[in-house]
């Protein structure tokens, strides 16, 4: 996207303190309970809620704008409890956006939009001079689409009227409610991606509730898994989680591909890099021939004046005298760089059949090589949290 | 058969009568809504007083109108009162049966959606539920105001009945010309107000209409 970035008001931490939620005096163990839920979401972070169905994840989102009230415990935004807020006013604190979006169908875009506004009592001009820049925030075009009703559009694009709606009075908190389920793959993935744009920019604190746990890795800076019976099975990164499992039910609920799911999470850019050994097109073949002999790789990787990779030239190609032209060079393999993330570059080697990558900086220049067992033995080390590559990336 | 002098003679009376049947029948619709809307703002929420009243209204419209006429005059005597009476009394099961249904129509989402957003009680039932339950609102205050425009022919049994009059005057008197104007005009009036509340209907409700493309 390339709207502007609406101004945005500080975020605040969003903590559960001893949360449970019981439904009649069966206890726990029936589907939406709680028990006794315990995590602190730090202002501007996004919290994956995720779990089997029944795991009271949505239960717990619904708490914090008080759709359903605990039976016991506190929850606290900014530090205040929010038992002690009068419920619509802290309801209008709160950015909230479910999967049927519930837009208003009686209503144009614009008025749906401006909806918390108007229970604010903002005048008419700020009202709509917001409505303007959010429905542009979000990938729309307020010319075409403010006077439409919700009927006339898309899913997906009352899938971003809903999240405008959400961020209208510029809430520090954001919940949403499994807000991508229910459109096709394609538009989903768009939607995810356009999101982590926004909430880069935004940087509102948001709990999010998906039970898909790949959705969960993609869009959390943290992630809590809860099991049946509304417990906290693990809570922490996506990369901790993948690479730590702190029970069964999480190891199988992450699933057998963890390994690969972590090559997703991190970027080449974090991987110590192998240095190449180069020469450029000119360079005389016998003075490259000995610093190939001396390496172990008994390949050559032939530059050009800019130190742009042209292709390999194995140790018994190049001629013991003379000097070293284009046409030597033979194969070439996939030019990678720092942004790739582990799994497409191992995807790349792969598809090309060969065991070694070029990273290449931005302007196309060598910066070293990666090889595919460098790649898989990164997906299976084990997680240390705060290596830095972790959390940072996704 | 038509005489055209006995229409014009009678002119004075056919116009009083004609905006009689109309107030009869406004009074009643409008008072019908308001009981109606009040009854179910106030049960909505507990379904065996719903089941009751609209048993109860239920009961009220299968009385044949002759039957509650005769049952409300020793009451109420022979007055407009009582000629209400009678015509609310039939619009209350209409009108209520569409209210709940308008109610229960709304979209789960929109309401959950109001409701997180910080919408309270009162806010929420005028400014979401009410104008997301108008088609089927409007098309309660539709049939009932057809149906009581019939109604009120009945009501000339008690000195009131607006064109109903005109055709017992008609009978009385042996004038089948004024017979033939009560029947045109009521039938007319009962098209006229069936097309208007439609459009009506549909001109405050744009959104039921919008369609994608």
């Amino acid at each position: 996207m390339t709207a502007p970035v609406a101004r945005s008001s500080p975020a605040a931490t969003v903590a559960f303190d001893h949360v449970t939620k019981q439904y009649g005096n069966t206890g726990p163990g029936i589907p939406g309970a709680v028990q006794d839920l315990s995590f602190e979401v730090p202002a501007g972070k996004v919290c994956v809620l995720v779990g089997p169905s029944g795991c009271g994840k949505t239960t717990s989102l619904k708490m914090v704008n008080r759709l359903i009230e605990p039976t016991s415990g506190r929850i606290l935004i900014g530090g205040e409890d929010i038992a002690g807020r009068e419920v619509t006013d802290l309801r209008r604190s709160i950015g909230y956006v479910i999967q049927q979006v519930g837009l208003f169908p009686h209503q144009t875009i614009g008025e749906n939009v401006a909806t918390v506004p108007r229970l604010l009592g903002w005048d008419a001009t700020r009202r709509r001079e917001r409505v303007d820049e959010l429905i542009t925030l979000v990938g729309l075009d307020p010319a075409v689409h403010r006077d439409r009703f919700p009927a006339q559009l898309s899913g997906g694009e009352r899938q971003r009227v809903g999240v405008a709606r959400a961020l209208a009075a510029d809430p520090p908190v954001m919940l949403m409610d499994e807000p991508f389920g229910a459109v096709d793959p394609i538009v989903r993935e768009r939607l995810q991606n356009e999101f982590l744009r926004l909430q880069a920019a935004l940087a509102k604190t948001i709990l999010f509730v998906t039970h898909d746990i790949d959705e969960a890795i993609k869009m959390g800076d943290l992630v809590a898994v809860m099991e049946v019976g509304g417990k906290l099975a693990q809570f922490g990164t996506p990369d901790e989680i993948l690479a730590n499992p702190a029970s069964d039910f999480v190891a199988r609920f992450v699933g057998a591909d963890r390994g690969l799911k972590r090559l997703a999470l991190s970027r080449v850019e974090s991987l110590d890099l192998r240095p190449a050994v180069t020469a450029r097109v000119g360079d005389d073949s016998d003075e490259a021939r000995r610093r190939i002999v001396a390496d172990p790789f008994e390949f050559l990787l032939l530059v050009d004046a800019s130190n742009r990779p042209i292709g390999w030239i194995g140790q018994r190609q190049v001629p013991s005298s003379g000097v070293l032209t284009e046409a030597m060079a033979s194969a070439m393999s996939p030019l990678l760089d720092g942004k790739t993330t582990l799994k497409d570059a191992l995807a790349m080697l792969i598809d090309a059949e060969v065991q070694v990558g070029i990273v290449v900086d931005g302007k196309g220049a060598v910066q070293g090589l990666v090889t595919a067992d460098e790649i898989t033995a990164y997906g299976r080390r084990d997680g240390i949290s705060g290596s830095g590559a972790e959390a940072t990336s996704r | 058969m038509i005489r055209w002098d006995v229409i014009q003679s009678s002119l004075p009376l056919i116009g009083t009568k004609l905006l009689e049947h109309l107030a009869l029948t406004l009074v009643a619709v409008f008072g019908g809504l308001v009981i109606s809307g009040v009854a179910v703002v106030l049960i909505r929420d507990r379904p065996r007083i719903v089941g009751l009243v609209t048993g109860f209204f239920g009961v009220v419209y299968t009385i044949p109108s002759l039957a509650l006429l005769a049952f409300l005059v020793p009451l109420t005597h022979l007055t407009f009162v009582t000629a209400e009476i009678a015509l609310i009394g039939y619009t209350l099961f209409i009108l209520t049966r569409n209210l709940l249904a308008g109610l229960a129509s709304v979209p789960r989402d929109a309401l959950e959606a109001a409701d997180g957003m910080g919408y309270g009680r009162t806010r929420r039932l005028w400014q979401v539920e009410l104008p997301l339950a108008l088609p089927l609102i409007m098309a309660g205050i539709r049939i009932a105001t057809v149906t009581t425009i019939g109604l009120v022919m009945v009501t000339a049994l008690i000195g009131f009945g607006g064109l109903g009059q005109v055709m017992l005057r008609g009978y009385n008197f042996r004038n089948d010309t004024l017979v033939l104007v009560g029947f045109v005009l009521t039938v007319a009036l009962g098209l006229a107000a069936d097309l208007g509340l439609g459009w009506l209907g549909r001109a405050i409700t744009p959104w039921s209409r919008a369609k994608a493309g």
